[in-house]
């Protein structure tokens, strides 16, 4: 290891060295910095200025690059995080290349933090000192170029991914929509209808699933799953399954017949298992596409065939037993995720009984009960004996905003939807008595607080403030035990049926694939945005963006305009001749390498790839990040990190320290 | 007066960002440590401490992201196994491992970077001048007299 | 194999069955059963309130022996010691509070030989180092199913019993860790395995009205026949209990929920011991059945008659 010399240059150094007021100069003697830096070897102009960020700040700047032919410039102000790329474009205004900038930190990391003012004059010396031996030494750089596919992803077929398809379809670009179902619709299409209108859930989605299924830039692929997406931002390849159908969606009419066949019965997940479905099913009368699907799983079996019934009686001829998973591989540019959510199981809520009791449901099964094409056609009925309940607790918080067993969180659409089920049982059961127990009534959309005052004052719908502690059986009947906090009394509540409000939590079957897309979940397996204010619909992974309940509990209009918002953002990437990417990488100096294949371990993203025939490293720039992992690891400083050496490191440390 | 000297390394999206948030707070601590801003903790090298030492330092302070948080993926996982093996190298060149410290600091946390930072320099303090320059300046003026 | 066992004070004169027939039944399954010496109440429900640090002083004093004694693992039947054995090991083990004025107070300690009248003291710190097991516990994880399987001579044929864990077994569910609070089974293997037939129904982990029977009687008394009546409705032959106060509640008391509540037919209680120790084949006089305020000799023939009268 050799002692850096103090490196003669050419370079010409131009020092600004900002006041910001008083928050540097009231701690930092910034004259005497200026003043002491004027002699400092590659420094060729020095000054003082109360706010460099300003106007006549910039305009100084710009002038005394041109007048003092400086090449390389030194703003020792406030972090870099604020006015980096101000001072950049500054720059760049008067000709010089924006990786020539330094932006040295005295203000939140020196005079902000240190009282002692002869000490923090030192330290911002020496600060200014380190960035000056890194200036002399910085490369001009131009960002690396890429193209752009103008081809969009979109993960799942519920509201949000429909919404971010069509905007993005619109926009004029392509857009593949996947959703692993047989038919998009997500779970906005089992419900009933929606608060605060009582629009008909169906009627107002079914029109924006056609416009899906027919827009000549949307390629819907149902039954499909993504399997790995490999490249980068504006080049991505993507893997899709497509699961085999066994029926020609092509072909299908809908006529029927083969359901009528079909001896299998199992559970119907549409109508959250109240109902039966064929082992060949159509998921719902409005299902898109409109085709029937044959459920491999729960027919009697396929190879060798062991029944064929449904295809003796398909006149259309659709039904193909022979149909097997296919690959398909898609180019795209942009991917959003809108995987969606799922309740939280019952399973879990051991007090209301696990998932024993037939009359204790989730509020998914409620909707289904309501809605006008469900197991019930519209009548209330409970699941037990389909007796129409004289008195239902509605139960809000089931398993939200629980520190101790269940979530923390709040899920944000329960009171309002509590105050729907309410409403709308006491419109089809005048003469029955409904309750909710709640902790607290959350309405803070648009109209949201005037429905729920409906509920409680028109539909004269119980509200009681306390926790249920408990549900248990007896004959029956459901018994609830509460509490009622504003007037300190225990209460037992008798009902036929009881709905929960379970939490919202992540989506079932997606976490898998998040990891393999190396998309961040946080602790409860919401998406992870890249700002939880100011970007709260991308994700830090470049190209990837995020819309919907997959983030976390939000309800239809959020969700919508998320929707749009990473369709929006995909219109920003696609709209844009090349993208830009950092070249602050690492190369690979092919003279120094010894071809020891170490720094090809360090990547995390594959930019490193051993040349077989030359035996060195070489390094696809695009990929490159500009960690540095692979940089330190090199035991030939065969990898340098552009405009951060190990020359430059070592000379800035000796800067820093040396008195 | 000794007054320990730290040379610190921190990663631009964590530490960095945790020092700053401690700036724009105003919370004060001691003035004992200069900062290098790094892209990510993984690109400290072993080097990079060594000469920090040479060159004056007392004590060097690395700060990166939690685990599972790295803006990189897993650089903060080689930086963890880098410095855990570096530190048991150090007793072998006659330096303190408690000279070193290797710390998790998340954006938010800027008031425990705060606190690291006196905790640290109060270390340092305590276990005295390193020295190490003195020794081997004296040695390479030698060699080139 | 001997183990360390603490009956607690109540097994030695209000429920000498549960303690009877706890012993008998572990002989069975080769252990003997060996109680730590000069051990003391343990202080039931009142250590665990929090400022009285000092009552845990008596149980760490208990385990404290167990240990000096060589024993690494303390079993116990009645709910009540189970949770403040447990609960102490837990305070010793994570407050640091706690395990500094404990131990300062055991550290006066100074034991006195009755008989020769020699002084110990100088103990060592207790840092929690005894494993506490509720029987039922020692039972699934230490014996195991197949062996008791295999020494059982007069399994239950299908007698319908309604485990009763009352509230002190399984809560708070961090610090004893026996089973989920409000979804357990434990219990209800133990029955199976025994040859009977668990009972489900909703009241078996809520509150028999505990000390209340001394203060309130009343409450107690409510609160004891909702969960009988439930195992009743639900079609139990018995109550199977841990606690010797639950115990108390529901069998002693038996007379003034009658009287209190005209519907109410009667329901025998049971230890959950005394239906081990007939099954592994011990002899219906060691039972203790005669202390039981509510008849429930008849459930303990080879063929247990299905109807309960009184």
């Amino acid at each position: 290891m050799t002692k850096p010399q103090t490196k003669k240059t050419d370079k010409r150094v131009g020092l600004f060295v900002c006041h910001c007021g008083v928050n540097i100069a009231g701690v930092v003697d910034v004259e005497k910095v200026a003043q002491v830096m004027k002699d400092y070897p590659g420094v060729s102009f020095s000054a003082n200025y109360v706010y460099m960020c300003s106007d006549p700040g910039q305009q100084m700047i710009i002038d005394t690059i041109k007048e003092k032919k400086l090449d390389s410039i030194i703003i020792a102000a406030c972090s870099p995080t604020l006015h980096e790329k101000t001072f950049q474009e500054a720059a760049r205004l008067a000709g010089l290349n924006p990786y020539q900038i330094e932006i040295a930190n005295i203000r939140e990391q020196d005079s902000w933090v240190h009282t002692d003012k002869d000490k923090a004059t030192k330290k911002a010396i020496r600060i200014v000192k380190g960035h000056v031996e890194k200036a002399i030494r910085n490369e001009s750089l131009e960002p690396i170029k890429v193209d752009v596919t103008r081809r969009a992803l979109v993960i799942g077929g519920g509201i949000s991914g429909i919404q971010a398809a069509l905007d993005v379809a619109d926009h004029g670009y392509e857009v593949l929509l996947v959703e692993k179902n047989p038919s998009i619709g997500g779970k906005m299409i089992q419900l009933s209808e929606t608060f605060p209108t009582l629009d008909c859930s169906q009627c107002i989605m079914t029109p924006k699933m056609v416009e899906a299924s027919r827009h000549p830039r949307i390629k819907l692929l149902t039954y499909h799953e993504v399997e790995s997406v490999s490249g980068f931002v504006g080049n991505f390849k993507v893997r899709i399954k497509r699961k085999p159908r066994y029926v020609d969606a092509t072909l299908c009419n809908l006529c029927g017949e083969c359901e009528k066949v079909c001896p299998q019965v199992v559970p119907d997940e549409f109508n959250m298992g109240l109902s039966f479905r064929k082992a060949v099913y159509l998921p719902f009368p409005q299902a898109v596409p409109g085709t029937y699907t044959l459920d491999a799983a729960n027919c009697l079996g396929l190879s060798p065939v062991r029944c064929g019934k449904c295809k003796d009686v398909c006149d259309k001829k659709a039904i193909d037993y022979d149909m097997k998973e296919k690959i398909i591989e898609e180019d795209v540019g942009g991917i959003i995720i809108a995987t969606g959510y799922d309740l939280y199981t019952m399973q879990a809520l051991g007090e209301y009984g696990g998932e024993k009791y037939e009359d204790v449901i989730n509020g998914l099964e409620f909707e289904r009960i309501l809605s006008a094409s469900g197991p019930t056609g519209g009548v209330i009925r409970r699941p037990s004996d389909g007796q129409v309940p004289k008195s239902i607790v509605f139960v809000q918080c089931s398993g939200s905003r629980d520190t101790e067993k269940h979530l923390p969180y709040c899920s944000k659409i329960c009171c309002m939807y509590t105050a729907k089920h309410s409403m709308l049982y006491k419109h089809r059961v005048p003469d029955g008595q409904a309750t909710v127990f709640y902790i607290d009534v959350r309405t803070g959309g648009k109209a949201f607080d005037e429905f729920y005052q409906r509920t409680v004052e028109e539909d004269k719908v119980l509200y009681i403030r306390g926790k249920v502690s408990k549900i248990i059986k007896e004959g029956d009947t459901l018994i609830v035990w509460g509490v009622d906090t504003l007037t300190g009394k225990k209460v037992e509540i008798e009902a036929d049926m009881v709905v929960l409000a379970m939490a919202m939590v992540k989506a079932d079957g997606v976490q898998d694939l998040l990891k393999r897309l190396k998309i961040s979940t946080d602790i409860h397996g919401f998406l992870a945005e890249a700002h939880p204010k100011l970007r709260p619909v991308e994700s830090l992974n470049a190209g990837f963006f995020l819309a919907g309940c997959a983030l976390g509990p939000k309800d239809i209009p959020e969700a919508v305009s998320q929707a749009s918002a990473a369709a929006a953002k995909i219109g920003d990437l696609f709209s844009q001749k090349e993208l830009s990417h950092e070249p602050t990488v690492v190369p690979a100096d092919d003279e120094k390498c010894s071809g020891c294949a170490i720094c090809i371990t360090m990547c995390p993203y594959g930019a490193r790839s051993m040349d077989k025939e030359r035996g060195v490293v070489v390094v696809n720039e695009v990929l490159c990040e500009g960690c540095g992992a692979c940089a330190a690891a090199c035991p030939c400083g065969a990898a340098q990190q552009r405009n951060q050496t190990d020359e430059q490191i070592f000379a800035m440390v000796s800067a820093m320290l040396r008195e | 007066m000794y007054e320990p000297q730290i040379m610190s390394f921190l990663c631009k999206w964590c530490t960095s960002a945790a020092a700053d948030l401690a700036g724009t707070s105003r919370i004060h601590y001691a003035s004992n440590a200069v900062n290098l801003r790094v892209m990510c903790s993984s690109r400290v090298d072993p080097q990079h401490i060594l000469y920090s030492f040479r060159e004056g330092a007392d004590g060097v302070f690395i700060g990166g992201c939690h685990p599972g948080d790295c803006h990189y993926v897993e650089g903060n996982y080689k930086t963890l196994r880098r410095i855990a093996l570096f530190k048991k190298m150090l007793p072998e060149l006659g330096i303190e491992p408690q000279r070193v410290r290797l710390e998790w600091i998340s954006a938010a946390e800027g008031k425990k970077y705060a606190q690291v930072m006196d905790e640290f320099t109060e270390q340092i303090r305590a276990l005295g001048p390193l020295n190490f320059n003195e020794k081997a300046l004296k040695r390479e003026e030698q060699k080139n007299e | 194999m001997k183990i360390h066992y603490y009956p607690g004070c109540t097994l030695k004169e209000k429920t000498t069955a549960l303690d009877l027939s706890t012993r008998e039944a572990m002989l069975r399954l080769d252990v003997e059963l060996v109680e730590p010496e000069g051990w003391s109440c343990c202080g039931a429900e009142y250590p665990l309130t929090e400022e009285k640090i000092i009552g845990l002083a008596a149980p760490a004093r208990v385990m404290r022996q167990v240990r000096d004694e060589g024993g690494d693992v303390l079993i116990t039947t009645c709910s009540f010691c189970y949770a403040v054995l447990k609960r102490t090991n837990y305070a010793l083990k994570n407050d640091a509070l706690k395990h500094k004025r404990i131990n300062a107070f055991l550290k006066d300690d100074i034991k006195i030989n009755p008989l020769t009248k020699e002084k110990t003291t100088g103990f060592e710190d207790y840092n929690g180092e005894v494993k506490v097991l509720h029987l039922l516990e020692y039972l699934r994880d230490y014996v195991g199913p197949p062996k008791i399987k295999s020494r059982l001579k007069r399994p239950f044929p299908g007698l319908k019993i309604a485990p009763y864990y009352g509230c002190r077994l399984l809560r708070p569910q961090k610090e004893l860790g026996l089973d989920e609070p409000d979804n357990p089974h434990i219990f209800e293997e133990f029955l199976e395995l025994m040859g009977c037939t668990a009972v489900d129904y909703p009241f078996k982990q809520e509150c028999c009205g505990s000390y209340l029977s001394v203060s309130l009687p009343e409450a107690a008394t409510e609160a004891s026949y909702r969960i009988l009546r439930a195992a009743r409705m639900n079609g139990a032959q018995a109550v199977a209990v841990t606690c010797p106060l639950c115990f108390y509640n529901m069998d002693k008391r038996q007379d003034a929920i009658r009287e209190s509540f005209l519907d109410f037919g009667g329901l025998p209680v049971l230890f959950f011991t005394q239906i081990l120790a007939w099954a592994l084949g011990v002899d219906k006089s060691a039972l203790g059945l005669a202390e039981h305020a509510v008849p429930a000799a008849h459930l303990f023939e080879d063929k247990p008659r299905a109807e309960v009268t009184l």
